[in-house]
């Protein structure tokens, strides 16, 4: 194809009463992604659209956008992997809306900080001041790295039949996080964060949709996560859940390396005599 | 001076409970999810109904005869079999969330690979075995019915 | 009662309904003869077996029916400070209702 047609969806909250939609004709090229369109059109056609975009790897998140009717990362979406000449563009459903494709986040943020994102460990003086690495092995590290993939972009919020009706449900990015720091065995806050997802709008109202899992760009897998924390949820409340064992820290070596020589400096140091 | 602007409320965007009828270019599952609700909702107004209808027990043979030849209204009977169907939609659909929120028959996390597949898009095997248990019995109560 | 507890009692209830609302649909609706009949259901009423299993149905059935009520009106943004009413009027309504659906069973036995 030779073009391709952006239906924009614009918003100014100053001027504009309601969203509506702009088109806009663009060339097209081999390997073009969405967010190449949409940079085409403010470098050339319109420079008032409103965006977040950074990376353009698919690493960063920014540019999470409903695009043909799926949440999906701008940058990441090349224009002939969805195989239509028509790309409708829209902000993610489920934020407010700052202006036309900028989504306002801040709701994602402030629930992934209530449950805690952080290793809280058992031994904080070593935490604190470590002496050797927690040893962690590839197995134990296999029950959680998939979601520690998570880059925050909120495409799995915005796929989410509960959080589109409910604004107070925690949502598919707090609750895996929620598992990926408790199933880590550096972590010991797992009861912690049970309190704040066994609430009336935490885990609970997740219903095994998948619609989470299928946006997520990373493939991180929330709706996985989610499940099994709801199994694990369910196996502390009836005692069944075995108490994780610390980490231990790692041995110290019993022969310890040669310490290397630090070649000459080649270049004159200030201060010293040549 | 400037008059300080009013700030004004941001749109909210929210696609709310037509979310749950279409909500863009998801797989079945995302919709199966929406049936289970419907079937849901759909079998708590038949069993207060049916807790009308069950009522009239009370008052004897005449009252229990009058309301089962009330209901032997062939839209009723559409109304019987759909109710059948909801059941059994709603229930082996939901036995098949209860083993996956669980945990069972999901699989283990890994590390992602590009192509990325989920855990239920990898282990989808059970839903259609689930939903063709159910057409299969909705299609044998439908002949059933109609015999 | 923790929100795990609410569901785990889901999925007992959830068990329960499939083999008891099971039975209770073969037979009303797939077995021989005219299990609607008035002769058909005094019999049954006034069997300790089926009375059992109608009391089981009710109980289970009116616990799983509220808490997935209750469950879909948390969805609708209900905030922190309104659903302990939304848990009251459910449990007084349900069981005012349930009292009304348990009198049937056991007036007939």
């Amino acid at each position: 194809m030779e073009n391709v047609t952006y239906r924009v969806q614009r918003y100014d909250p100053d001027k504009d009463q309601k969203p509506h939609i702009q088109e806009f004709v663009i060339p097209f090229r081999h390997g073009m992604t969405v967010l190449d369109g949409l940079i085409y059109i403010k470098e050339n056609v319109d420079n008032t659209l409103s965006f977040r975009s950074s990376c353009r790897m698919g690493i960063c998140g920014s540019c999470g956008m409903l695009i043909n009717n799926l949440p999906m990362l701008a940058c990441h979406t090349p224009i002939e992997e969805l195989k239509k000449d028509t790309i409708t563009v829209k902000p993610l459903p489920n934020f407010p809306i700052v202006k036309d494709l900028v989504a306002d986040l801040s709701t994602l943020f402030s629930k992934h900080k209530s449950i805690k994102p952080y290793i809280i460990p058992q031994d904080t003086a070593e935490a604190e001041k470590p002496t050797a690495e927690f040893v962690q092995a590839q197995g134990q590290l296999e029950e959680f790295v998939q979601f520690a993939y998570c880059v925050k972009c909120g495409l799995c919020m915005a796929a989410c039949p509960t959080v589109a009706t409910d604004k107070h449900f925690l949502g598919p990015q707090p609750l895996a996080q929620s598992y990926r720091y408790s199933a880590d065995r550096r972590d010991s806050g797992a009861k912690e964060r049970f309190k704040v997802t066994d609430t009336p709008h935490g885990i609970w109202l997740c219903h095994l949709a998948g619609a989470c899992s299928e946006a997520c760009p990373k493939g991180v897998d929330p709706a996985l996560a989610m499940q099994l924390l709801k199994r694990a949820m369910i196996s502390d409340s009836l005692h069944l859940r075995k108490k994780p064992v610390p980490p231990s820290v790692a041995p110290t070596p019993a022969e310890k390396k040669p310490r290397i020589a630090v070649p000459e400096f080649t270049i004159k140091q200030p201060g010293t005599k040549s | 001076m400037e008059a300080a602007s009013k700030q004004k409320v941001p749109l909210q965007n929210r696609l709310g409970i037509k979310g749950w009828a279409w909500a863009g270019r998801y797989k079945i599952e995302r919709y199966l999810y929406t049936l289970h609700r419907l079937t849901g909702l759909g079998l708590f107004a038949y069993i207060t109904l049916h807790l009308v209808a069950n009522g009239s027990r009370l008052w004897g043979e005449g009252s229990w005869e009058g309301t089962m030849n009330f209901l032997s209204n062939p839209g009723f009977k559409v109304g019987e079999y759909l109710v059948i169907a909801a059941f059994v939609f709603h229930a082996l659909n939901g036995g098949r969330l209860m083993l996956q929120q669980l945990g069972f028959t999901l699989g283990k996390p890994k590390p992602p690979v590009y192509p990325y597949v989920d855990a239920m898009r990898r282990r989808r095997s059970l839903m259609w075995a689930v939903l063709v248990i159910i057409v299969g019995l909705a299609i044998y109560v439908l002949v059933k019915f109609a015999m | 009662m923790r929100e795990v507890h609410l569901k785990i009692l889901q999925y007992i209830t959830a068990i329960g309904i499939f083999f008891f609302v099971g039975v209770h649909l073969l037979v009303s609706h797939f077995s021989s003869g005219d299990p609607e009949s008035w002769t058909s259901v005094v019999s049954r009423a006034t069997s300790s077996g089926w009375f059992a299993l109608y009391i089981f149905i009710l109980v289970f059935g009116f616990y799983h029916t509220l808490n997935g009520l209750r469950t879909i009106i948390l969805e609708f943004s209900i905030p922190q400070r309104a659903i302990k009413a939304v848990d009251w009027t459910l449990m007084i309504g349900g069981l005012a209702v349930f009292g009304y659906a348990i009198y049937i069973p056991i007036k007939a036995f």
